[in-house]
């Protein structure tokens, strides 16, 4: 039940897109096509789950028995950036269809704020390992819930009869608004 | 002093890991790459300006072993490269004129008369819109550059509100082709040295009012080379399949002298 209560906070209560407002380049960048926004979220729920876990690892075993603290954030990107670079290697040889899937998008999460925020957040709500993974892949889900149900309304926006001056970014960020307002309803259920 | 030195040992054997895992991975996971791909990239421009219809130049390499695109495709690297790869696929015969974008325009700021200031935004793409930019001819070149900030190979630079086109940089990409928004440049065969520098249809006498190096269809020209000058539709133009016939006669007497030789 705790699990499930860490899972669902980070799915939709503290959903990172709507609510906690982080990662907001990406989620206006690739949401305009709904296969793009489909192959980013797929791209960022292997990494982030990956990248959270080998961090948790690295910080409570290597940085905090040293006292190091200060240097989570050095490590963090470098844990991102090396792993990402990794898991293109891998993907490439060994599931050429996934790295197609993924194409662009895998390399374009190195400099994804979320996974950074997503393995800070873990550690500073002293989460243990499973849960911090339950967390991030709670994350993830909300990551791509968002993207999706955004890029299904961007698809019907660029068919609507929009005032010019209003086409592009900025009904983009009004959509996202009102997304945010309604996302805003969740608070408080379950009691969490 | 501790925490410094213990900190530099920390993400110092961290980043010594993650290199030596990434070397060992990069390694591990190689993939059999066709040996001629990386040749045939050293050969082509590597501009990725995507004229020759494929995203980037890699992929062009790519599509060219496959056999999906032919060795004269890039555009921008003209007949140079093109030998260049057919001598590395081992095709022959193979012959490739060198084009070139031309301007067909040859009156310079002064001498195009306007009838209104125009003071907006100093594109050709915006002057356009509003009443032909204050010109007189709806077929002039609007003289705001807009071919000249697209050029990708530095090749235009504008004189006299005219952009001149710099013919052994010019590599035919068609980028000014699209951005000019009055249609005056067109993509030409280079072994032709005459060029009609003028796009006007309006008619005869009404060029001659409005300006002095126009094109008035007086048809000197037509009577001078028939073969190859036609005036269609109050306009000269060269029929470019023909190659040695002499029409320096026409230039010469071209009354407004808007058949340029090069």
């Amino acid at each position: 039940m705790e699990l499930f209560g860490i899972f669902f906070a980070a799915f939709l209560i503290n959903n990172i897109l709507l609510i906690r407002f982080i990662a907001l380049c990406s989620f206006f960048g690739v949401s305009t096509k709904l296969d793009t926004s489909v192959g980013m979220s797929s791209a960022v729920i292997f990494v982030m789950t990956i990248s959270s876990a080998i961090s948790w690892i690295l910080y409570h075993f290597i940085l905090a028995p040293f006292h190091l603290e200060f240097l989570r954030t050095a490590t963090f990107i470098l844990v991102i950036a090396g792993l990402v670079q990794l898991e293109e290697l891998y993907l490439k040889k060994m599931i050429p269809h996934l790295y197609r899937a993924m194409g662009i998008y895998l390399p374009l999460i190195t400099t994804n704020c979320a996974i950074l925020a997503v393995a800070f957040l873990a550690i500073d709500y002293r989460y243990n390992f499973l849960q911090a993974m339950v967390y991030s892949l709670g994350v993830s889900f909300g990551y791509s819930l968002a993207i999706v149900l955004f890029a299904y309304i961007r698809e019907r926006m660029a068919l609507a009869p929009i005032p010019k001056w209003f086409q592009g970014y900025p009904i983009a960020f009004i959509t996202a608004a009102l997304m945010s307002l309604a996302f805003l309803g969740f608070t408080g259920m379950f009691g969490l | 002093m501790f925490t410094l030195i213990l900190s530099i040992f920390v993400l110092g054997i961290l980043g010594f890991v993650f290199a030596a895992l990434l070397g060992y991975a990069a390694d591990y996971f190689k993939l059999e790459e066709d040996p001629r791909l990386q040749a045939i990239i050293k050969i082509l421009p590597g501009t990725n300006c995507g004229a020759c219809g494929s995203a980037s130049c890699h992929n062009f390499a790519e599509r060219l072993i496959k056999g999906e695109v032919q060795v004269s495709g890039c555009v921008a690297g003209g007949a140079e490269v093109a030998e260049k790869l057919a001598k590395f696929m081992g095709v022959e015969g193979l012959v490739v004129h060198k084009k070139l974008a031309i301007i067909h325009c040859g009156a310079t700021e002064k001498q195009r008369k306007k009838k209104a200031n125009y003071n907006g935004v100093k594109t050709c793409q915006a002057a356009d819109l509003v009443d032909d930019g204050g010109l007189f001819c709806a077929y002039a070149c609007l003289g705001y550059g807009d071919c000249y900030c697209v050029c990708p190979f530095d090749a235009i630079r504008m004189h006299e509100g005219l952009p001149i086109i710099g013919r052994d940089k010019c590599t035919a990409c068609g980028k000014c082709v699209e951005a000019c928004p009055r249609k005056i440049i067109s993509l030409r065969l280079f072994a032709k040295p005459y060029v009609i520098a003028c796009s006007s249809r309006d008619p005869g006498a009404y060029v001659r009012k409005i300006c002095p190096v126009g094109c008035i269809a007086c048809k000197i020209c037509e009577k001078e080379a028939p073969e190859l000058f036609k005036v269609i539709d109050n306009l000269a133009v060269i029929d470019y399949t023909i190659s040695d016939i002499d029409g320096d006669k026409a230039v010469e007497k071209c009354p407004t002298k808007c058949i340029l030789k090069f």
